[in-house]
């Protein structure tokens, strides 16, 4: 046996230190979320998996069962929908509220109480929010009394049990519930832009909305596109606020991929084809987040 | 191309801070003009009040005879370069310099034209294609100054455009900002707080200090005949060396050592006669204070002093000194102790001089070319 020298003891000291400081994340990463990934993935391609004890590989018949059902592409638009009207209307409405925060035409104090009052939807859970809004869009819910009042709709409207407006009504709800986190993160990176660009526009002759255009957007444009992305991937994952809201109905109208993949999981107990589902969502996940580290190399 | 005009110009702030007081100053057609002065003395102010960035509070301002005082920067017809440059970071160098004619509707070919004409003499042709991150900070600098020519102003406006550059490439960068303002004739408004770019650049300089137009003259005559102690103190480097004495029958007496005033002096200055018998402040340039042993065949005085420290630059010796005299603050808030209190001089002597720190020398003055001060009002006596 050779005897290790202080110098090779010190280099191997460093090669190790940095594995040693993330292992207690990676083991928890490994554990909670590689592990049971695996697992799901494994399932997708067993026959009856973890309901009964002799599994046997089925191949991409789960795959092939899924991909044939009418319910799941209804499911990938509704997701679809949902996730980009949220994502575009969040990305307008925050910007909207980012800039009049930002604006010196507002005083300090009337600023004050609107940022306060604008990021007020992002402190409640999404179960609070399911129920705000079933109460307000109830067909006796204020929105009703409003509108009928102002004379918009002629007869109160039962958002969302009408296969017609269920969907735009649980979109409407997430709109309402996500908008602050754009508002926050380009109200910071209003803040950053220096003023002296906005002067130089001004004597270059630039109107307001050019300013917007040529100056506001193209400077914020990294923060939209990575809270954009992120914005995707989350909302993409949406469960809860569609699962007490409608339950992914009336007639699967309001059904996404998350509602579909736990109904075939744990009302129709067909864990195999769910896992199947449940991987279809991952891949588009996996696709949208290395896109999304891309961006952010490419920064 | 245009005369600026500016009469009794004020800026009060919300606070009621009064940032400039009533500010006259007419610029001609085609000059160089440097607004110069210590930090927060309202310059940078004047000059975005003249851009539009600031309203003006009262007073009136004409470019080319319109006045503009309503009017939005865009509508001036004048550019300005920013101490930060302000360049877009998202476009490139073409479209940097394009912008305002993108948005003024001129057509790509022309705008093509135009900006590769202004690439061509400020040597940014490589350069157009990229993005200001990926530029020196002369070459951004250039690219500033672009941006500011293709509108063709009535009037340039420069705020510090060099302060961002390191010491040599700023001596670079002020030759060529002063010949391409020549070549192009265009009426040139540039704050600094730089006193050399002040002198070397400008065809006028107007010195400012708390809001406050102190004097506006050529660079020769702001050194030979400042209006008062601030403005003697401000202009050249190192800054005039000012002293209190009181004054008996031509006699300047200090604690340490007295100076007899020549006739001609006493002639050229008859004010000065007003102070007999009173306090005086007098100033001397560092150039006129020189090493005794090597000052033969010109006419001076000597005084004792004790020699704080040399700095040998090569061409000249700066020599920080101490004099039994009371040294006067001449108002400059940026003028920085000499040397932690030990010296209150600074002479420049030849490079031949062998002073060295410690000692005690004869400090040669040429008392032809003191300057005079109420030590009252610090108004020049003349």
């Amino acid at each position: 046996m050779t005897a290790r020298g202080p110098k090779a003891n010190y280099k191997l000291g460093r090669q190790i230190a940095p594995y040693l400081y993330l292992s207690p994340s990676l083991i928890v990463v490994g554990l909670l979320m590689l592990l049971p990934m695996a697992m799901v993935i494994a399932y997708s391609f067993q026959e009856s998996a973890v309901l009964r004890p002799d599994t046997s590989f089925a191949g991409f018949r789960h795959y092939r069962a899924i991909f044939g059902d009418e319910v799941f592409w209804a499911s990938l638009w509704h997701t679809l929908y949902f996730t980009v009207a949220s994502v575009v209307m969040h990305m307008a409405i925050g910007l909207a509220f980012a800039l009049m925060l930002n604006s010196d035409r507002i005083s300090p104090m009337l600023r004050s109480v609107l940022r306060v009052l604008y990021i007020l939807p992002w402190l409640f859970t999404q179960v609070i929010i399911a129920v705000i809004w079933r109460l307000m869009l109830d067909p006796n819910g204020v929105v009703n009394s409003i509108l009928v009042d102002l004379g918009i709709i002629g007869s109160k409207v039962a958002w969302f049990s009408s296969v017609e407006t269920a969907l735009h009504a649980v979109t409407f709800a997430n709109i309402w519930a996500g908008y602050p986190l754009f508002m926050v993160s380009l109200l910071a990176g209003l803040q950053g832009i220096p003023k002296d660009l906005y002067e130089a526009a001004d004597i270059d002759g630039a109107t307001g909305p050019q300013k917007l255009v040529f100056i506001t957007i193209p400077q914020l444009m990294p923060i939209i596109v990575s809270i954009s992305l992120l914005d995707f991937i989350w909302t993409m994952q949406v469960f809860p606020l569609i699962w007490l809201t409608t339950g992914g109905g009336p007639i699967y109208a309001t059904e996404v991929l998350s509602t579909y993949t736990y109904k075939l999981a744990f009302s129709q107990y067909n864990l195999a084809q769910a896992a199947a589902s449940a991987v279809t969502i991952l891949l588009i996940s996996i696709g949208l987040t290395l896109f999304y580290i891309r961006h952010q190399k490419a920064r | 191309m245009a005369e600026v005009v500016l009469e009794n110009i004020c800026k009060t702030y919300g606070n009621s801070f009064r940032a400039i007081r009533d500010l006259n100053l007419e610029i001609a057609d085609g000059e160089f003009l440097i607004l110069v002065g210590p930090s927060g003395c309202g310059k940078s102010t004047a000059l975005r009040m003249i851009a539009g960035l600031e309203d003006i509070t009262s007073g009136h301002l004409s470019i080319g005879g319109r006045d503009v005082v309503d009017m939005a920067p865009k509508d001036r017809d004048i550019a300005m370069v920013f101490q930060s440059y302000a360049l877009y970071p998202h476009m490139t160098v073409f479209e940097n310099i394009g912008f305002s004619m993108r948005l003024a509707g001129k057509k790509k070919a022309e705008r093509k034209k135009r900006v590769d004409e202004i690439a061509r003499t400020l040597q940014l042709t490589e350069l157009l294609d990229s993005k200001p991150a990926n530029l020196s900070g002369g070459q951004r600098q250039r690219v500033a100054m672009g941006r500011a020519m293709v509108r063709e102003p009535a009037a340039f406006l420069m705020d510090e455009p060099l302060s961002n550059l390191d010491a040599k490439l700023r001596v670079q960068m002020r030759a060529e900002i002063a010949s391409l303002q020549r070549q192009l004739g265009v009426t040139t408004i540039y704050v600094t707080h730089d006193q050399v770019e002040a002198m070397t650049m400008g065809d006028r300089v107007a010195v400012m200090k708390g809001g406050i137009l102190q004097q506006v003259d050529t660079p020769k005559r702001l050194y030979d005949a400042p209006v008062n102690a601030f403005v003697a103190g401000f202009i050249g480097s190192p800054s005039m060396n000012l002293f209190e004495a009181d004054l008996s029958r031509g006699t300047l007496q200090t604690p340490g050592f007295s100076l007899q005033l020549p006739e001609t002096v006493l002639a050229e200055r008859p004010a000065l006669r007003k102070y007999d018998g009173g306090k005086i402040v007098f100033g001397a340039r560092p150039e006129d204070l020189y090493d005794s042993t090597l000052a033969s065949g010109r006419s001076h005085q000597t005084v004792p002093a004790e020699v704080v420290s040399v700095e040998e630059l090569g061409s000249e010796h700066v020599v920080h000194l101490r004099l039994d005299a009371t040294p006067v603050d001449s108002g400059d808030p940026d003028a920085v102790e000499e040397l932690g209190g030990l010296s209150n001089a600074v002479a420049r002597f030849e490079p031949a001089s062998a002073v060295s720190a410690d000692s005690r020398i004869d400090l040669a003055v040429d008392c032809a070319k003191l300057h005079f001060f109420d030590p009252g009002t610090h108004l020049a006596i003349r």
